[in-house]
């Protein structure tokens, strides 16, 4: 072992060549693994892995809605509700709001049409939502059966409702499938600038996978990524000196013990974290792209520039060989509870424009074929008014008995809905979607069978769904 | 560590009929078949009294006579034998095991041979596999033999026999060579490499018992020691160091599986008092207690306890700290899992500890079925829990809350108890005030309805629930807002909130004052308690099959029979079953324990153990590289009272740990790698370097915090050395598990020492060895060594163009130019001012002075003048305010004077203040702006203050503030200091000086860096300067070198 070690690395005495690279990826691996488990089990590792069966996807971009999107006046409407806005809602609703609780029906403020071939119908809060209407499939049958944001968001990310610990969708595409990428990470998160999302690191554990699946924050200003990025004011020529002088007393040091392998390693070791810098700082640098590009995100536009131009660095990590990518928001905009009628025109115009970017973006790249988009919130809204005094203060509470999500590329069906919840959109009344279908879905257009991925924990075996009910929705993919 | 061990589970059933398949060696079924059985068949053919198809694969002659499908060999005929046919076709072993077709091969050769047995077979056998012959004669289990020594002096002196360890090790290598002489052509005798000079043997030392560096001048004091016993005293004091505890105690800590969690859930509770046990073994290492009194105190502590009347006694808190050991295991009966599952589990994990770390057995894969490769039957597993058993009774639990010992004495209870009644008459008048609040809000609630459905609504609301009409239920459905709760108060009274939480941070306050409330969390078992003990088949609970009664291990027991502990030994309180374990376990009669814990010792010193898995000493372990030299050790370390002092003493003592890694020219007998820093060392280190480190002994922990990315990092500025910092297991710190330090899922056995570019990025640019350097500079600057001179001629090219941003100094305004006519540099600096000369008032120049925040000036003509120097062109905007306090004289007079565009401002201050504002003023690189002062017309009473703050707004960057009393400093540094500065930074990271090489590397590094910096002046970090900067990077380097990182 020792010997060969120091072939490799005198081979590539230039730089670092890919069989050292490789050796220095099998110490990611073996450092990776947890000292407890059995030793018949497996290692763990980023290598590519075969699928089960021939995937759609190869990436996948979830642009996460925190909060609950207000479906009836967005994604689903409802015109019963128009029709009887202001009476009384005749079944039984749970609220999580007791003091604004009413059961007085509100009708949605904003008007729906038809958009593209497929004529899906979308509010005019989403106009660039309705550019792309042929691209996506609406599922509007969501259910997660939980009124509570964590309890709803825990079930999309880790498979059970509310229970924490748990790896996310993302942990288990890199486990079933390792990272096309050596120079990045393979799981990245993009927070806002505005703070964390609900739930805070929960969204992006690995939980009892090792952290070698667990999802790489960028952070939402620069430097993006934590130690990646050299301290300002040693950025550029200060850390090549740097770098140059630890490099000249490291092979000084190497000289006096020429069979240490690990010194050479050591030093290949300091050039391949500098490489990837380059590589992240490269990926991250969105000035490369044209003006026409920038201007479709809205990067020239203040209420869409942040947003867009997570959206554009989502889809330039995807390109780089990036295997997930999940956009939050902070805190969560969508819960309007109260000032509905200013609130959600707000953060529609903040997400709107940068979604549809990322969709038209990755298909005029010929992207999207194999990159699923994702856009969507854990819960949606009640049909009913969250009193708040007057009616331009009105609100909605929270609802986990029906709401939409959006699914483009990577297999789905372009152009179409999928679903329905009942006349008030209250509950999803037909072809019901839960989270672990999602997950399930979206594992089986990665080419994985979501009971046949399996993490060896605690004694047992689990797969993303601890073992509940998942189907793959075949009606909505390609 | 991890891949060597895959691939020894790879190799390892091979390895013990390789050698078998030698065709001119007679095949035997107990040498050569049964061990592939073990590993393949005998689960379900022979391990228990239910047989798979009536086969019995434990005798020979059964195989013969076959089962239900006729006999499984035929012998001398291997094609006509059914067994092979059943391998071959990969049906037998069914599921995805198969056997190897080199093991098959063994098989049909054994079988074309004769299938012979290695002696007669035995007329009957009972059940179980029961343990050969072979499999007794494995090398771990033979008794410990201390091997013959030559004498020392009999060997020739130049090759630096210094103890037995050396001797037996040349011997060893001696043997092996004789190939390889021929081969080579070098001399015959083996030999090690030269000594290690005395700064790597005092640096090496240092690391190896306490963990930290010596301080450059405990280097010089041992570098300058020239009596002959100079190495024997510098061990004698390293070891009575009290930080020998803390390195040795982290040692064992891993084994032990220290954590201050709970683990099992996501919650991962906080184990609040773990850190008793943790201070024990630190405590214990100091005090050098004899090593089986060490593990006995863990093991039994309590049964050692004696009974307990009235407060503890310190011993007994000591004796119940040291169960903490068999508290270790992840718990997660606190948390959700107080199941039967979560209880064998827990008492799984221990067993897997004492098995790991005692032992050196894998116990645990004994616990479903005869282990497959070590002949430890699935009794033997039972009869160890059986010892177990009274104090962990999964039957009759306490959860890890429950079990805690309260160290308070009846003094502390009583005052705790009176404290306590008064929290409760508060939380009394909490409830009154409650109630007032609650029916308030629903009045307001209901002024919200008319008459009559408000008095209908308060009747359904103050209706008992289960009394309500239906009417009442649809009023109370139609109209959800009425069905207040005191969950919800919070959200109609947002002010009862606020008033309810005084009365909680009253009732806090009170318990406050309870004497505080120590614990242990100790293992303690119940007198008189019995319970038996089953085996469980196939390790599952729920299949309780016959009573296993606490006995040792068969194999590691004189004569192949367990030897039987008591059910219940009548001179204690308890079983004593525990105690009567730990005394085996130290008994000359065990072979295993002595041999275990002097191999872990030796790891800690050598990078390796002589058996390189520490805690598999079974057939898939490793052989011991030199077995005599651990038989030698571990007699020694038993016939020397289990000191392991003495053993450390003994080792460090030996040539072979003294050799120099720097390879010579004939190899050593005993190469010793250089060994990468462990996490907490490396962490320790570099605080200990930049002077940051605490060395406040034991305590609570370090508390930890996740920053806002979620990485977990140590919270605040605490610098208490790296094992004091709270271990939650699923809460690694990222800068300890970037390192290696073990995730504790159980324990860890052996730790890995990875090379990942993590850790470089993490050394290049992570926010903690970016303060440590930082740390480290300023610490150089002010300890630096005198410069010699030719080292003031090499920073000569340095340049001087750094530009000095503030300047203090005096002179004159013109009023006909409006410009400033004239300015001399103040040069005396006070230490806190600068003024014209050492005495004050100047005989010169008077009372001229600047000081942070303000000055004097003299007559007109001696104005004071703060000069600040623009870095960069831009716009620059001026706040500030001119002061004057006395109500003598008649004040001052500040003027702002650009060295571009004149005079922009002027105001008069006396016995009051005024706003000095500007704006818009444009400025080009090295332009000047003066802060003039004078005293008006009265030079008397005139003291002033003028803070300034400054802030230039240059295109496309961000705006650069320089805030006057901020930047106030003394003399700018001399350049002459930096060789002087590098030197002491060269002493404090690396304990040693650097070569003229190094120092013309780090000279000429630190040139090119202050001319980069300058470069881009904005760029330096306030308060830094180009060569300070330079400096911090110099340090970052250092402490992110490989010398830094490896020991030699």
């Amino acid at each position: 072992m020792t010997i060969s070690r120091r072939d490799f690395l005198n081979q590539n005495a230039m730089g670092i060549g890919s069989v050292a690279l490789a050796w220095l990826l099998q110490q990611e691996r073996a450092h990776a693994i947890p000292k407890n488990i059995p030793k018949q089990d497996q290692t763990y590792d980023l290598s590519l892995k075969e699928p089960d069966f021939a995937p759609r996807a190869k990436a996948m971009i979830s642009l996460f809605q925190h909060g609950g999107p207000s479906h009836m006046d967005l994604t689903d409407p409802k015109p019963a509700l128009t029709k009887f806005d202001g009476t009384d809602y005749k079944e039984d609703v749970a609220y999580s709001f007791a003091n604004a609780a009413s059961k007085k029906l509100l009708g949605t403020r904003w008007k729906f049409r038809k958009h593209g071939e497929c004529g899906t119908e979308l509010s005019e809060l989403l106009p660039e939502t309705g550019r792309i209407a042929d691209d996506i499939c609406l599922i509007r049958s969501m259910h997660t059966g939980a009124n509570g944001h964590e309890v709803s968001i825990r079930y999309f990310h880790g498979g059970i409702p509310g229970v924490l610990g748990r790896p996310h969708l993302a942990s288990w595409l890199l486990y079933g499938l390792g990272a096309e990428t050596q120079n990045l990470p393979a799981y990245m998160v993009l927070t806002d600038p505005g703070g964390q999302p609900v739930d805070n690191i929960n969204n992006w554990s690995s939980g009892f996978m090792p952290p070698l699946f667990q999802g790489t924050v960028l952070r939402p200003k620069e430097p993006r990524v934590l130690n990646l990025d050299a301290p300002a004011h040693l950025k550029g020529e200060p850390q090549a000196q740097n770098l140059k002088l630890l490099q000249t007393l490291n092979r000084q040091h190497a000289k006096r013990f020429p069979h240490e392998a690990d010194l050479e390693a050591r030093i290949a070791s300091y050039e391949l974290a500098a490489r990837m810098q380059t590589a992240a700082r490269e990926a991250l640098d969105i000035s490369k792209e044209t003006k026409a590009t920038q201007e479709l995100y809205g990067l020239d536009q203040k209420e869409t520039r942040e947003y867009g131009t997570r959206c554009l660095i989502a889809r330039r990590l995807v390109e780089r060989g990036v295997r997930f990518v999940q956009l939050f928001l902070a805190g969560q905009p969508w819960d309007n509870h109260s000032n509905l009628r200013t609130s959600l025109p707000a953060i529609c115009k903040r997400t709107d424009k940068p979604s549809a970017a990322l969709v038209t973006d990755l298909k005029q790249r010929g992207m999207l074929d194999e990159t699923i988009v994702h856009w969507g919130g854990e819960i949606g809204r009640l049909p009913v008014t969250q009193n708040q005094g007057s009616p331009e203060k009105h609100g909605r509470d929270h609802n986990g008995q029906g709401f939409s999500i959006w699914m483009a590329g990577g297999g789905f069906k372009p152009g179409m809905t999928y679903g329905a919840t009942d006349e008030f959109g209250h509950r999803a009344v037909e072809n019901v979607v839960t989270p672990n279908d999602y997950q399930a879905t979206l594992l089986h257009l990665f080419g994985l069978n979501v009971d046949e991925l399996i993490f060896p924990y605690n004694g047992q075996v689990q797969n993303i769904t601890a073992g509940r009910k998942a189907r793959v929705v075949h009606e909505i993919l390609q | 560590m991890r891949l060597a061990v895959l691939i020894v589970l790879a190799v390892a059933p091979l390895t013990s009929t390789s050698t078998a398949a030698d065709a001119s060696r007679n095949l035997t079924y107990e040498r050569d078949i049964r061990p592939i059985f073990r590993a393949h068949c005998f689960d379900c053919h022979g391990a228990t009294d239910k047989l798979e198809g009536g086969l019995d694969l434990r005798l020979v002659r059964f195989l013969k006579k076959g089962g239900e499908t006729g006999p499984a060999i035929s012998a001398g005929k291997p094609d006509e034998s059914f067994l092979l046919t059943r391998l071959r076709s990969g049906e037998m072993p069914p599921g995805e095991d198969t056997v190897p077709a080199e093991e098959i091969a063994i098989i049909e050769k054994w079988i074309a041979s004769g299938a012979n047995t290695a002696r007669p077979e035995p007329e009957s056998i009972g059940p179980g596999l029961g343990i050969t012959e072979e499999e007794r004669s494995f090398w771990s289990f033979q008794p410990i033999r201390r091997p013959d020594v030559a004498e020392l002096t009999s060997f020739p002196s130049e090759l630096r026999v210094r103890t037995p360890i050396d001797a037996l090790l040349l011997k060893s290598a001696a043997a092996n060579s004789n190939e390889a002489i021929q081969e080579e052509g070098h001399s015959g005798h083996a030999s090690f490499s030269d000594d290690a000079d005395r700064r790597s043997l005092v640096i090496r030392a240092y690391f190896d018992l306490i963990g930290l560096p010596p301080a450059p001048d405990e280097v010089d004091k041992w570098l300058n020691d020239s009596s002959d016993d100079w190495y024997d005293r510098l061990l004698t004091e390293l070891l009575a160091s009290p930080h020998y505890g803390e390195r040795w105690g982290r040692h064992w800590l891993d084994v032990a599986g220290y954590a201050d969690s709970e683990g099992y859930s996501t919650a991962d509770s906080e184990r609040e008092w773990a850190w008793k046990y943790r201070d024990w073994v630190i405590r214990s290492l100091n005090q050098d207690m004899p090593f089986d009194q060490f593990v006995a105190e863990q093991l039994a502590g309590d049964e050692l306890a004696g009974p307990i009347n009235g407060d503890l006694t310190p011993r007994q808190i000591d004796l119940f700290s040291a169960t903490g050991f068999l508290r270790m295991a992840a718990d997660g009966t606190g948390s959700g899992a107080n199941t039967p599952d979560g209880r064998n589990q827990v008492i799984a994990d221990t067993l897997k500890i004492v098995g790991t770390s005692l032992l050196g057995l894998s116990l645990q894969c004994a616990q479903c079925h005869d282990h497959r490769y070590d002949p430890i039957p699935h009794t033997d597993y039972f009869a160890i829990r059986a010892v177990f058993e009274p104090a962990l009774d999964w039957k009759s639990w306490k959860v890890p809350n429950a079990r805690r010992i309260s160290l308070y004495t009846a003094d502390d209870r009583k005052l705790a108890a009176e404290i306590e009644a008064e929290a409760v008459k508060i939380t009394a008048e909490k409830s009154v005030k409650q109630n007032e609040y609650m029916k308030q809000a629903l009045d307001l609630e209901l002024m919200k309805y008319e008459e009559p459905l408000r008095t209908k609504l308060r009747e359904a609301y103050q209706a008992a629930k289960d009394k309500r009409t239906d009417e009442q239920k649809q009023l109370l459905t139609k109209n959800p807002s009425v069905n207040i709760s005191t969950g919800t108060l919070y959200q109609y009274l947002p002010k009862a909130a606020e008033e309810l939480k005084k009365f909680d941070a009253r009732i806090a306050e009170t318990r406050a004052k309870k004497p505080v409330e120590e614990f242990v969390r100790a293992l303690i078992e119940p007198p008189n308690h019995t319970p038996e003990t089953k085996l469980f088949h196939r390790g599952d609970h729920q299949q309780p099959k016959q009573t296993v009664t606490p006995a040792s291990l068969s194999v590691a027991s004189p004569s192949g029979q367990p030897i039987q502990f008591s059910l219940n030994d009548e001179t204690f309180p308890t079983t004593g079953r525990r105690l009567a374990f730990a005394r085996w376990l130290a008994s000359r009669d065990n072979p295993l324990f002595a041999r275990v814990i002097v191999n872990r010792i030796w790891m800690h010193h050598f990078g390796k153990g002589l058996v390189s898995t520490p805690a598999d000493f079974g057939k898939l372990g490793t052989k011991p590289s030199h077995p005599k030299v651990l038989d030698w050790l571990a007699d020694e370390f038993i016939s020397n009272g289990w000191s392991l002092k003495s053993l450390h003493r003994t080792i460090l003592s030996s040539t072979a740990w003294r050799q120099s890694k720097e390879p010579s020219d004939i190899p050593s007998a005993f190469p010793v790698p250089l060994q990468r820093l462990e996490a907490e060392t490396l962490r320790d280190r570099m605080l200990a370097a930049s002077g940051q480190l605490d060395r406040t002994l034991l305590g609570r922990p370090t508390k930890i915090k996740e920053d806002d990315t979620g990485q977990v990092i140590v919270d605040g500025t605490q610098t208490r050395r790296s094992l004091y910092i709270q271990v939650r297991r699923s809460r690694p710190v990222a800068m300890l598990q970037t390192f290696d330090a073990p995730v504790m899922e159980t324990n860890c056995e052996s730790r890995p020492s990875s090379t990942v570019a993590t850790q470089s990025l993490m050394l290049l640019n992570g926010q903690f060895i970016l303060e440590q350097a930082a740390k480290l500079a300023d610490r150089s600057r002010g300890e630096a060594k005198r410069s010699t001179a030719e080292q003031i001629e090499l920073v000569k090219h340095i340049r001087r163009s750094e530009i000095q941003e503030w300047q203090y100094g005096y002179g004159s305004y013109d009023e006909t130019s409006n410009r400033t006519g004239s300015f001399t540099p103040l040069t005396h600096w006070s230490g806190s001012r600068w003024q014209a000369g050492e005495n004050f008032p100047d005989p010169k120049v008077g009372y001229v002075s600047l000081h942070a925040t303000g000055g004097h000036p003299d007559i007109l003509g001696r104005d004071v003048i703060r000069r600040w120097t623009a870095p960069a062109g831009g716009q620059v905007k001026i706040t500030g305010n001119l002061s004057h306090g006395s109500p003598n004289g008649d004040g001052v007079r500040g003027r702002i004077v650009s060295s571009r565009s004149g005079k922009s401002g002027e105001w008069v201050a006396f016995n009051g203040g005024t706003d000095t504002p500007v704006n818009d003023l444009t400025v080009e690189q090295g332009d000047t702006i003066d802060f003039v002062t004078d005293c008006r017309t009265a030079h008397t009473s005139d003291s002033f203050n003028w803070p300034v703050t400054i802030t230039l707004h240059l295109t496309g960057m961000k705006d650069r503030v320089a805030v006057s009393q901020d930047a106030f400093h003394g003399p700018a540094e001399s350049i002459e200091t930096i060789p002087g500065q590098i030197t002491r930074a060269w002493h404090l990271a690396l304990c040693r000086q650097p070569s003229p090489e190094e120092m013309q590397l780090a000279i000429n590094f630190v040139t090119e860096q202050v001319e980069t910096l300058q470069r881009t002046p904005t760029a330096i970090p306030k308060g830094q300067t180009a060569t300070g900067q330079a400096m911090t990077s110099l340090c970052q380097t250092l402490l992110g070198s490989n010398e830094f990182l490896y020991i030699e």
